[in-house]
């Protein structure tokens, strides 16, 4: 953005002759205003308003049916920390976001190496891995949910008792069983897309590097470890980023597999926010909820972005 | 950063002329903002504006155009100077929602629905009219009502109800040696075992709401303590754990004596409705609404509705008021939102609805024709004994009936107790404040 802003200096110098050069100057120095004037107002508009908005509703009794509140303070934050379906639903989130964030990740780059070497029918493979990233969440939850019924008649329960002989497991019933149903969908869901990210930086590597190692007597392992791995740690960075806020604000994929259930096993904090915000009309602490999150998932974040710099600038 | 950067390539009197770009820019977002609230809010009134006066009325439903086109027809042939201006959200979240946004920004339709989950907001913050002096209430039945007055005043016209009992496939009871339905919950036990015994699944009901049983066994509860169960839990006279207790345990009795298995916390209606279809169950919990779908996917299924029987041999119904309809406290056009709401509760009105949606009405002067299989439900239900928790509650149950959905799915996976469901009951309502 810099640059452009900067280079922009250079549009004076092509304005038809004729023009004044103080108007000139304007344009010069107004264009780039110009073209982010639509970006801000999408931000200001859709971003910074709302998110003002939700600041000052946290501290009101707002119900959404009026525009009348009145200002209670901190009641809505304390309220806050003393549900206990609130707790539930930050561990799922936050168990959610981390299991999904690695194993997505463990399992994404090996499948990015695997599909980066020539085999036959290869096309076809990658096509079949990103496949699942390709309809949308919440029909992969309703498709899933079929197979995971965990009735005897569930498509993976008749499966398992034809092949095994063993009776249905309750897998969306048992709330320890649905938490792992519903990481390992997602996972399973995600590691295709993912694993293409990684391809496309592996492709950037030059083949020189792999030359030279070979020569020098490296076997596979060694190459990835000293080679791939350090050279896929700006990918590694934008798919963790990617992975980690996607699962700290996921909602459809819990909620189409099991509506956040049993109890409040599968619950995540966006679907909390959203049942008080909209179904029970209490935007006020719905609003502090959101504010609270925003604050955590934005620590979470940094967190995670100063490692992965530090990270990148030892290995790259 | 990009600023400064600028900065350094420019004359000293940039800044004068970036401060008019950034209030230029500034001047643009606002007015953009401005206009589009202006523009959205219009764009809703335009229908309802003051030139068209009282010849329209609007109508925000839940139904679809498919299912209210003939009864809106049918208004606007009996009133021939009045257009309709219809408009439509699905059930529930979304109608919920949408309402809401209306209402706040003061573009909500003349009529629209009133319902359990916005109930306690439109009648608390008098949001729609009272219509409890309107004639056309005297054919609203006293259970409908019941079920929208607050302090004296009437805020919705129910034209129906629905009931919820079990639905036995008989073919299967008979295969079992089951020749009638039970009269009492200890004969429902034995015949899920004799069931069991004979190889056949004895009963499903789905996890994602509070069930037919349970509902039932509560609202026997509730008649054996004068019909005041809720009443007296929001006074503060009784808690959920001095009146739920004893029934949760008779409920979880289905799961402790493997009548029904634990695997119910994690299903939907639709999957037990298609367990039923297929013949794989007995028995299982549902609701009126249910059989219509069933016969049409499985027209062969030879099938009977009945009540829940409790432990003393009475029998009840889960069930409750159907939504109704209510008039914008600041309605456009109130004299022809009075006409519509009058004629969508008349006796040709409620006619047409009903063959729409084969509801069981309830209005006075109005007999609906019903599927056999549901002529005992219907009786009751017009007669109003039927009972639904998230319904009685005087406030809160869009809180409350999340957490005893939420409870009753660990009680069924056998991770909570009784006297923990209902505890968590009154922490809830505690919490939300009474």
């Amino acid at each position: 953005m810099a640059l452009s802003l900067s280079r922009s200096a250079a549009i004076p110098r092509t304005a038809p002759l004729g023009v004044p050069r103080d108007r000139r100057r304007v344009t010069a120095q107004g264009a780039p205003w110009l073209f982010l004037a639509p970006i801000m107002a999408i931000f200001v508009v859709l971003y910074a308003i709302p998110l003002g908005q939700s600041l000052w509703f946290s501290f009101t009794d707002a119900n959404g049916y009026t525009t009348d509140m009145h200002w209670i303070g901190l009641a809505n934050y304390a309220a806050a920390f003393k549900d206990p379906e609130m707790v539930s639903a930050l561990w799922f989130t936050l168990a959610y976001a981390a299991i999904t964030t690695v194993a997505i990740t463990c399992l994404a780059i090996p499948l990015a190496v695997v599909l980066n070497t020539r085999f036959p029918g290869r096309d076809v493979v990658r096509s079949v891995f990103f496949f699942p990233a390709v309809p949308s969440i919440a029909v992969l939850g309703m498709v899933w949910g079929f197979i995971l019924n965990p009735l005897g008649s569930g498509v993976l329960n008749s499966a398992l008792h034809a092949v095994v002989g063993i009776g249905p497991v309750p897998w969306l019933s048992d709330p320890h069983l649905a938490q792992i149903s519903v990481i390992v969908v997602a996972v399973w869901a995600q590691t295709g897309w993912h694993a293409i990210l990684y391809l496309a930086y592996l492709q950037s590597i030059p083949s020189d590097y792999y030359d030279a190692a070979t020569i020098d007597g490296a076997g596979r392992v060694r190459m990835f470890r000293s080679i791939t791995l350090p050279l896929l740690t700006p990918a590694i960075t934008v798919s963790q980023l990617l992975l980690m806020t996607g699962g700290l604000k996921v909602y459809d994929l819990p909620f189409t597999l099991t509506h956040g259930g049993p109890g409040f096993a599968t619950r995540t904090v966006t679907q909390s926010l959203i049942e008080q915000g909209v179904a029970q009309a209490d935007i006020g602490k719905a609003s502090a909820l959101a504010v609270l999150f925003l604050l955590l998932v934005g620590a979470i974040i940094l967190g995670q972005m100063t490692v992965s710099r530090r990270l990148e600038a030892r290995y790259t | 950063m990009s600023l400064n950067q600028h900065e350094s390539d420019t004359p000293r009197r940039a800044p004068a002329r970036r401060r008019r770009v950034m209030a230029l820019s500034t001047l643009a977002v606002a007015t953009l903002a401005l206009s589009a609230c202006s523009s959205s809010s219009a764009g809703s009134t335009s229908s309802t504006s003051a030139g068209a006066a009282e010849s329209t009325v609007s109508f925000f439903s839940w139904d679809t155009q498919a299912t209210m086109q003939p009864v809106i027809d049918g208004f606007e042939k009996a009133n021939p100077g009045i257009k309709v201006d219809f408009s439509y959200s699905p059930p529930v979240p979304q109608y919920v929602s949408t309402l809401q946004t209306r209402l706040r920004s003061g573009t909500a339709a003349d009529v629209f629905i009133i319902t359990a989950e916005n109930k306690q907001n439109l009648m608390g913050q008098k949001l729609v009219k009272d219509l409890s002096t309107e004639p056309f209430m005297s054919n609203i039945a006293q259970a409908a009502k019941d079920t929208y007055t607050k302090d004296g005043a009437t805020y919705g016209a129910a034209i129906a109800s629905w009931g919820g009992g079990i639905l036995y496939n008989k073919d299967l009871l008979a295969k079992a040696g089951i020749t009638t339905e039970p009269k009492t919950w200890s004969e429902f036990l034995a015949d899920g075992a004799t069931l069991k015994a004979a190889g056949i699944t004895p009963f499903l009901e789905p996890g994602d709401g509070v069930t037919v049983t349970l509902s039932a066994l509560l609202g026997i509860k509730n008649q054996q303590l004068g019909g005041s169960m809720d009443a007296d839990i929001w006074a503060k006279k009784q808690t959920f754990a001095s009146t739920w207790t004893d029934t949760l345990t008779t409920w979880s009795q289905l799961f402790s004596s493997g009548m029904e298995t634990r695997a119910a916390a994690g299903l939907t209606g639709d999957q037990v409705m298609a367990e039923f279809e297929k013949g794989n169950v007995a028995m299982i919990g549902t609701g009126s609404w249910a059989l219509g779908t069933i016969k049409t996917a499985a027209p062969n299924l030879n099938v009977s509705f009945a009540a829940v029987p409790g432990t003393d041999g009475t029998l009840y119904w889960c069930g409750a008021v159907s939504p109704g309809y209510a008039i914008n406290a600041k309605a456009q056009h109130p004299v022809a939102a009075e006409k519509f709401v009058e004629y969508l509760t008349s006796k040709a009105g409620v006619a047409l609805y009903q063959k729409q949606t084969q509801s069981i009405t309830t209005t006075a002067d109005f007999t609906p024709t019903l599927d056999p299989a549901l002529t005992e439900m219907a009786t009751a239900v017009r007669a109003g004994q039927f009972y639904l928790p998230v319904v009685s509650w005087p406030t809160h149950s869009d809180v409350l009936g999340t957490e005893a959905t939420a409870q009753m799915q660990q009680l069924i996976a056998g991770s909570s107790t009784p006297a923990k469901f209902a505890a968590a009951l009154d922490a809830k309502l505690a919490s939300a404040g009474s």
